[in-house]
């Protein structure tokens, strides 16, 4: 019997091929979405899950109150770690990490930037990683000892065996190759490419600063161990050691959460990644339905055609449920076929999807869970798709429909209305919410940043740039390679030193205000376009070492009358206020701008940022900086990087999130829009006599096309009217993540809906054209 | 009213010519009742079509109030069987989604006829085929000879000058059939209207005024 049905459904298949390719194309494009969004998803869950202790590793974090604003530190004293580690049975082991940026490795004469990690004892008893070379237990015991990543000994060695060989840091100490680890997966939250422990003379001068915070801080506790009461642990030893804190709360943050739940917003995790993840959740499913409901709406339009064979077969003596089966088949079969070209598909286009994601997915064909997805998709396509069909085909009373009265009353294409309505609503929100991420996208991207990003670069110093700093500067501008030379403590995009305010006068005991730091050299704000709001900036004098510049915003938080010649003490040291900045975007675009302080450092900043000259070409310009570099600074390789860059990386995630939704609701709108296509043709075959009484009686194309038009048209402004309140209302939810946000006009909505309308008017027209203009005694003469 | 000369009309299958309609002659004065008898495939429908520039030809010419349609352009084609010419179809052919009502109304809203006229001229001819109190009917709520009935307002209601009707009662009883048969004889007596009909049966052949018999696509002498 069942051989039967698939026999039946198979020659089906061929008799109505249009029907079976829209309906094949439709699937397979719902199918090739699900798959892929899928696999992203599933990698996004699976985040760290590799580590062994997955469940039981905490990394310890504070939030950290200034006046009523809350921002979550990850920075921890550097001894807490060890502390936590002796006094705590339920903490098992305790980790602390440093990253002192990259450093350059060398070996013979290869030199390589690597980012590193400085990492203390139990590093290797918390946290798994695959050991090619050596083992965990001694791999960073003794002082001096490297473990690398297998592309960085490919990098350095080649073939050669690395063990035991001694690599040089930052040409200042050699350490010896211990351990090789396989290179970590991009779904882990760490991304190192060399580890080393902790110097000795380090961890003495480190151990007493309870006060200062530059390192991260891991647990591991014992399985099943109160949280709870781990957290009210670390905050006693805290205020042990730091009895003045008073704006710190301590909280250990669990492993699970770190890479899908990072959000802060006022010290409450708030969401993060898994938010996107639950989003493209739900879109793989909706994509799916979509295409559900056109082999619905497909099946259930040519019933006209299927009645009879209901009819005959019923009176032949098959029961309804028989019938039921009979459809069923028929929609597995095309979902079947719709997934192996599917994969076919996900084959071709993952190479392009990983670019797109920046992800290395594959599909996991050697593990069950692939073929019990697999198995999942095709049984819920195909049962979704083919389940009311199915019921409305074989409700038919075989006697009306031999009689060749079938019920072509309102009530047969309601269900139908209402799903193609549905479509319209799905993708019209799919649309309109994908232009407003755009805009607001776009809004922060060309926001004011208060300084010029153009052709500014930041190069990172090392101490023979330092040294040679004055030369350099010098030769740059007498050759004119830069307009503008300048050197600060990081990277203007990227401002994160944070401090309590100081100490002036007037200000009033609970004004706990967190200050972000910056150091300058001079010519800053001459090199990077800062307009200079009071004052003057800093120009090498003696007494600059002892002057302080603020941003507005600065000015505003403490309340500043006449901030020129103010006196701002840290501790024993007191700065003279001598200039007032304009604000600029020194962080996160979404954020509000905090207070900056600008102090003077002549010595030994982190980066010189320069303007390349406006009269060289860029290529140009940054040879000849190249050049000049490599003369001062040998042991370095040059390395650079332009503002805009940098600024505009901060919109990856959110770049990311766009493009995909673009690419899905692309999708989503060119599925409705086959079914659309397919629903029309099959309306007009129906009407086809209608259309031709009509023409004999008179009727021009134009009033033919307004006919069936007429009937989409009212299905799409129903869609349009329930859409548009509705994604206004989700769209504002979403931007209230933004500080800094659009606000939402009526221009995205007139352009969906007009787009949309003319879609359907093209669509209805195209088929419209062929029938109206055949001769209408072809239709009426098959009576 | 209806000149049809030397008119040939063929389809090619297999390479040689089929003749639906061969070196046929024909004049319809205005005022004429005429019933087109023959077996079947001997060309009625084809001929009605050809008529009712529904279908056109290879060969002949055809002129219609003076004009040679064969020149004309599709539009004016249209324009013109929309005024002059009404068609009653053996399926009746009404739109199932449509009322009785709308059904009859249908042809002036193609032929821009103000909301208040239309209604004016559907009431009428309601009113004058009895059938006022099913007007607010699906079709599939009517017998076939109400339904004929409807066909037949439906084509009247633009005041055509000729109805070419093709086997009205082909798929009505005796009785039905013969209801319709006296409408179209008082309508061709009374109001003047030209009447072409195909018909298989003698006796609703005998309505007419002139009785045309064709075979093999030519009128038999």
């Amino acid at each position: 019997m069942i051989k039967n049905y698939f026999k039946i459904a198979w020659r089906n298949l061929f008799r109505n091929k249009g029907f079976s390719l829209i309906n094949i194309f439709g699937l397979t494009i719902g199918i090739t979405s699900t798959i892929l969004i899928s696999l992203w998803v599933q990698d996004e869950l699976n985040f760290d899950k590799d580590q062994k202790n997955y469940h039981n590793i905490y990394q310890v974090v504070a939030n950290r109150n200034f006046n009523n604003q809350v921002f979550t530190d990850y920075n921890m004293a550097f001894p807490l770690a060890a502390s936590l580690e002796e006094g705590y049975p339920e903490i098992k082991n305790a980790a602390v990490i440093s990253g002192f940026g990259p450093s350059v490795l060398s070996f013979n004469n290869k030199k390589i930037k690597k980012n590193g990690l400085s990492v203390s004892n139990h590093f290797f008893d918390i946290f798994s990683f695959t050991f090619i070379r050596g083992n965990p237990q001694t791999a960073i015991r003794d002082e001096g000892s490297i473990v690398l990543t297998e592309s960085g000994v490919k990098a350095f060695f080649g073939n050669e065996d690395p063990i035991n060989k001694f690599i040089r840091i930052d040409n200042k100490r050699d350490v010896k190759v211990t351990a090789i680890i396989a290179d970590l997966p991009i779904n882990s939250s760490f991304s190192f490419e060399y580890l080393e422990p902790y110097t000795a003379e380090f961890i003495k001068s480190a151990m007493p600063e309870w006060q200062n915070s530059f390192s991260y801080v891991y647990v591991q506790t014992l399985p099943g161990a109160d949280i709870k009461k781990i957290d009210k642990n670390i905050n006693a030893l805290i205020k042990k050691h730091v009895p003045g804190d008073n704006v710190s709360t301590y909280f250990s943050f669990p492993m699970s959460k770190w890479h899908l739940e990072s959000d802060f917003k006022d010290g409450v995790n708030n969401g993060g990644m898994i938010d996107y993840v639950k989003l493209f959740a739900i879109i793989a499913i909706i994509i799916l339905v979509i295409a559900c409901i056109n082999f619905m709406n497909l099946s259930t339009a040519r019933s006209e055609k299927k009645a009879k064979e209901v009819g005959v077969r019923k009176t032949l003596g098959s029961n309804k449920k028989q019938l039921i089966f009979q459809f069923l088949s028929e929609s597995l079969l095309i979902t079947v076929l719709a997934f192996i070209i599917s994969i076919a598909a996900v084959y071709l286009l993952l190479p392009s999807f990983n670019l797109l994601v920046n992800k290395r997915l594959s599909l996991p064909v050697y593990e069950p869970i692939f073929w019990i997805a697999s198995i999942l998709i095709i049984l819920f396509t195909g049962f979704v798709s083919g389940s009311y069909p199915a019921i409305y085909l074989s409700s038919f009373n075989p006697v009306t429909v031999l009689k060749g009265t079938i019920l072509a009353g309102k009530k047969a294409l309601m269900p139908r209305r209402v799903l193609v309505t549905g479509q319209f609503i799905i993708s019209i929100l799919l649309i309109s919410a994908t232009i407003i991420v755009y805009q607001q996208i776009q809004y922060l991207k060309n926001k004011p940043k208060g300084y010029n990003s153009e052709n500014l670069v930041f190069i990172p110093a090392s101490p023979d740039f330092n040294k040679n700093y004055k030369i350099i500067k010098q030769e740059l501008l007498k050759n004119g390679y830069a307009d503008a030379v300048t050197r600060t403590s990081s990277p203007l995009t990227d401002i994160t030193w944070n401090s309590p305010a100081p100490e002036w006068e007037g200000k009033s005991k609970n004004d706990e205000i967190l200050v972000s730091l910056l150091t300058a050299d001079v010519d800053f704000t001459k090199t990077i376009h800062l307009k200079i709001l009071q004052g003057k900036e800093f120009s090498g004098m003696p007494s600059d070492s002892s002057a302080m510049i603020l941003n507005k915003t600065a000015v505003k938080a403490m309340g500043l009358k006449n901030p020129i010649g103010m006196q701002m003490r840290y501790g024993k040291n007191s700065f003279t206020v001598i200039g007032v900045v304009d604000d600029m975007i020194t962080e996160s675009p979404y954020k509000a701008i905090k207070p900056l302080l600008i102090f003077y450092n002549d010595g030994s900043p982190d980066y010189i940022t320069l303007r390349l000259s406006a009269s060289l070409s860029i290529s140009q310009a940054l040879k000849s900086i190249e050049a000049v570099c490599s003369k001062y600074n040998p042991a370095y390789p040059f390395e650079y990087q332009f503002a805009s860059e940098a600024y505009n990386n901060k919109f990856m995630a959110e770049e990311l999130i766009g493009k995909l939704t673009n690419i899905f609701a692309g999708l989503a709108i060119f599925i409705c829009c086959i079914g659309l296509a397919g629903l029309t043709a099959f309306t007009i075959e129906k009407r086809s006599k209608e259309l031709g009484i009509r023409k004999v009686l008179g009727a021009t194309l134009k009033n033919l096309v307004f006919l069936i038009s007429n009937e989409f048209i009212k299905l799409v402004i129903i869609a349009l009217t329930i859409t548009i309140p509705l994604s206004w209302i989700l769209m504002n939810k979403w931007l209230k993540n933004y500080e800094y946000r659009i606000n939402i006009s009526v221009w995205p909505f007139i352009i969906v809906g007009i787009s949309i309308l003319g879609l359907t008017l093209l669509i209805v027209l195209f088929n419209t054209l062929k029938t109206a203009s055949k001769n209408p005694i072809k239709s009426l003469r098959t009576e | 009213m209806i000149e049809l000369k030397n008119i040939y009309k063929w389809v090619n299958q297999e390479g040689s010519k089929i003749f639906l309609l061969k070196d046929l002659n024909l004049t319809i004065n205005e005022g004429e009742f005429i019933s087109i008898m023959g077996p079947s495939g001997s060309g009625k429908s084809t001929l009605l079509n050809v008529i009712g520039m529904l279908d056109g030809f290879d060969e002949g010419e055809y002129l219609f109030n003076g004009s040679v349609v064969s020149y004309l352009k599709e539009k004016e084609k249209t324009k013109l069987y929309k005024q002059h010419i009404g068609f009653v179809f053996q399926a009746y052919h009404l739109i199932d989604e449509l009322n009785v009502y709308e059904n009859i109304e249908t042809p002036l809203l193609y032929q821009d006829y103000k909301s208040s006229e239309r209604k004016a001229l559907v009431s009428d001819m309601l009113d004058r085929f009895n059938i006022v109190g099913k007007k607010d009917l699906f079709p599939q709520q009517l017998s076939g000879g109400q339904q004929q009935l409807v066909g037949i307002a439906r084509a009247l209601i633009t005041k055509p000058k000729i109805i070419l009707a093709d086997e009205p009662t082909g798929n009505l009883n005796s009785k039905q059939g013969e209801e319709i048969m006296q409408l179209f004889k008082k309508l061709n007596q009374e109001d003047g209207v030209t009447i072409v009909q195909v018909t298989h049966s003698e006796k609703n052949a005998e309505y007419g005024s002139r009785i045309i018999n064709l075979l093999d696509g030519r009128i038999e002498k």
